[in-house]
């Protein structure tokens, strides 16, 4: 195989157009990813000037075993793969469900597509106070229209359990069209002809679908399980902005913003505990890395399997 | 091709070079363990500078300092003002990022509260403390603009080891509740001053299809702000509730306590209107003014809202009758509210100053808290709102409240504080006795995690 960037110090070219990009990632994503699980062994408070003290294994005590509060944590990790699992299953199958649709050559496809993909390019604080108006229980679409049935809710400020089955709902929502778009980019590589051949051959709509469609989209059934599982972990924005901290909604994701900022409630004063929340990220960021990985070997061991 | 690579590490030169200047200058730091030689606040500053000044939510208040910073820049051409508003509940997580990024100058800090007693073990402190011991905020010792303000003020809610770093600007009150009087006059209700007074009194609204109480719960606190009172009528001393707390003494689930809980539940569930937990904080106010409901439970700080909502609006406002004795119904609880504090390493020292100078002048002070309704940390101002009159038969029965005094023990559930809106239809308990329990159960977590 030839070499195409020339010989002497002209070899070096493609490592110094890859330097810029290692820079940033060195700078953004790897450098304080290393320095969190360093400050997750240490009384750090995030204040600029503050004395830093190595304390061991304390945070992570501290967050796994300590009191009442350690059992609050852990459902709180619970809550997080129960929200990651509910997010992925229904965003994936919806997603694909509408990128089928979307795909046929129907009237207004694009308009409809502008449809789904328009909650993406909304910030996250847009989507909330959405929600906020239309889940409004005085006298909002949503309260109006379960008055018809003789019904009522306080929706995001009542039962936990409802409030977040409402997070649940507006996180899909908001991240549906990014799964439609994948999937819409993966059908359009299809080519038309196995279509036809199956169709020859005398297949079905769901004998298409399950010999031809599904098994070619196999690269966008795994972008998409990967980004929605590994999103929907990490996900906490939404909780800030629906519901706020509340007892038997928080994600470990927003237990760890509101431990490492002293997010107060009103003027009630806390403490900066920046060392205790990455100790609690750490945590986070194994069960991403054992969940990733594992779906990710499942994932490509299929594609193998499938694609070659 | 070597001319190639040439121009790509030139080209990644003059990038490098672009984003160093992009970053952040480089400021001098002070060391507090120093000595700082004492700046006093006195002219403008030679050069045009830019004083940036952080404050919290709260319109009226917001609605004063922008037309204070105008009169400010126009006497001090030199200076000129950028003030950022970010929510009470964000207040501490910006302090810290604008402090980790060397953006701010004057800071709205709340009186200085929540420290750690001999009592309490293993606590943090405060994050008011951890900014002065990794000094962040000025020393204001000696400034002569603290003569304007009381001694217990400037001692209790900016002091720290003898030396004062913040100004605080008010005390308010949480254990009120705003009345319309239009309503209570139409429908013949006596104004509460025991509890069965005020069930009564929700049981007449409700009848004729008014909602009794409003609040604004879709921040979290407003909704339970008012139910203070109803632990201060049942423990008025507050501080020592949190010492029996920790100590032992005092159980939230004793039979002292457990009065206030059943009360708690009729509060939430009888008490408060349906859908109330969706009303933004700052909306709350002009729904009780609008005259939809007949009782607003909630912090004095509301009153300047509720006036520049409805300005024809009658209401008036009472401490909170938890007890069955009037007696007990007697006092207001409270907290300080906002005050200033200057960032140590500004390179706008003599701004700051002469900023917080120019506020505390009796004249802009009076100005301050006629706007915003705040009970006067200066001795010479006058209470001369209407809030101000409806408070002042029972100031003198002012107490610092618990929240002020709380800090939960590490290991403590999150159920470990007496909030109302645990009950249904806002949290998940019906029943007060499971409640308490469960309340005293996570707070006992915390108490021996830390023995």
């Amino acid at each position: 195989m030839s070499y195409h960037f020339g010989r002497g110090w002209s070899k070096l070219t493609p490592y110094l157009l890859l330097l810029p990009g290692l820079f940033f990632y060195f700078l953004i994503s790897l450098g304080p990813s290393i320095a969190t699980g360093f400050f997750s062994f240490t009384d750090a408070t995030g204040i600029k000037g503050a004395p830093i003290r190595w304390i061991g294994l304390d945070n992570y005590r501290e967050f796994l075993f300590m009191g009442r509060a350690s059992l609050d944590n852990l459902d709180a990790l619970k809550r997080t793969l129960i929200f990651s699992f509910v997010v992925t299953t229904v965003q994936f199958t919806l997603g694909l469900i509408v990128a089928l649709i979307v795909n046929q050559k129907l009237k207004f496809t694009n308009i409809f597509r502008t449809i789904y993909f328009m909650p993406v390019i909304l910030g996250v604080v847009i989507q909330g106070l959405m929600w906020s108006l239309f889940l409004y229980p005085l006298g909002g679409p949503v309260a109006k229209f379960l008055a018809l049935f003789g019904m009522r809710s306080e929706f995001l400020g009542g039962q936990p359990t409802e409030a977040f089955a409402w997070v649940i709902f507006v996180q899909i929502w908001a991240n549906l069209g990014i799964t439609m778009m994948i999937f819409i980019a993966g059908l359009q590589t299809i080519p038309s002809e196995l279509y036809e051949a199956a169709r020859i051959d005398g297949a079905n709509t769901w004998q298409v679908f399950k010999n031809v469609t599904w098994p070619l989209l196999t690269p966008s059934v795994n972008t998409n399980l990967l980004l929605n599982a590994i999103g929907s972990l990490q996900a906490w924005q939404l909780f800030l902005v629906l519901v706020g901290y509340r007892n038997g909604t928080q994600v470990l994701g927003y237990l760890i913003y509101a431990t490492g900022f002293g997010q107060t409630s009103g003027s009630v004063t806390t403490s900066f505990r920046q060392g205790y929340a990455a100790a609690a990220s750490i945590v986070l960021f194994l069960l991403v890395l054992v969940i990733g990985l594992t779906l990710q070997t499942f994932l490509q061991r299929r594609e193998k399997r499938i694609l070659g | 091709m070597s001319k190639k690579v040439f121009l790509l590490i030139s080209l990644m030169v003059i990038f490098a070079t672009i984003l160093a200047a992009c970053g952040t200058p480089a400021t001098p730091t002070a060391d507090s363990s120093q000595p700082q030689s004492p700046t006093v606040a006195g002219e403008q500053p030679a050069k045009k500078v830019t004083l940036r000044v952080l404050v919290h939510q709260n319109p009226p208040m917001v609605e004063f300092m922008e037309a204070f910073n105008k009169q400010f820049q126009d006497r001090y051409p030199n200076i000129t003002v950028d003030m950022s508003v970010v929510n009470a509940n964000d207040l501490s997580t910006v302090s810290q990022t604008r402090f980790s990024a060397n953006d701010i100058d004057v800071l709205d800090i709340f009186g200085f509260a929540n420290g750690a007693q001999p009592y309490m073990k293993q606590v943090d402190p405060p994050n008011w403390q951890q900014l002065i011991e990794a000094g962040l905020l000025m020393d204001l010792t000696g400034q002569d603009f603290l003569q304007y303000y009381d001694t217990p003020t400037i001692n209790d809610a900016g002091s720290y080891n003898g030396k004062v770093y913040a100004v605080n600007l008010g005390r308010v009150i949480y254990s009120g509740i705003y009345y319309n009087k239009a309503l209570f006059e139409q429908y013949n209700v006596k104004v509460p001053t025991t509890w069965p007074e005020l069930v009564a009194a929700c049981e007449t609204f409700k009848g004729a299809g008014i909602p009794c109480m409003t609040a604004g719960g879709k921040d979290g606190w407003p909704i339970f702000v008012g139910a203070y009172g109803l632990i201060g009528s049942i423990y008025p001393d507050q501080e020592a509730l949190v010492e029996g707390l920790w100590t032992g003494k005092i159980k939230w689930n004793d039979e002292k306590s457990l009065e206030m809980w059943r009360k708690m539940q009729v509060y939430a569930r009888d008490m408060m209107e349906e859908g109330a937990s969706g009303i933004a904080g700052d909306a709350a106010p002009g729904r009780f003014a609008s005259g939809a409901v007949a009782m607003f439970p909630g912090g004095s700080w509301y009153a300047p809202a509720i006036e520049a909502a409805q300005p024809d609006f009658d209401w008036g406002y009472i401490p909170f009758p938890g007890s069955d004795n009037p007696e007990d119904n007697k006092y207001w609880f409270g907290k300080y509210d906002q005050g200033w504090a200057i960032a140590n390493n500004t390179l706008n020292k003599e701004a700051a100053l002469l900023y917080l100078k120019e506020f505390s002048e009796p004249a802009n002070y009076q100005a301050f808290v006629d706007a915003v309704g705040f009970i006067p940390t200066q001795p010479t101002a006058k209470l001369n709102t209407k809030i101000g009159a409806e408070i002042a038969p029972y100031l003198a029965n002012f107490r610092v409240g618990y929240e002020q005094y709380w800090v939960a023990p590490k290991g403590a559930g999150q159920y470990a504080n007496p909030w109302a809106s645990y009950f249904k239809p806002f949290g998940t308990f019906d029943d007060p006795v499971e409640l308490a329990n469960k309340v005293q159960e996570d707070l006992q977590a915390g108490l021996d995690a830390v023995k």
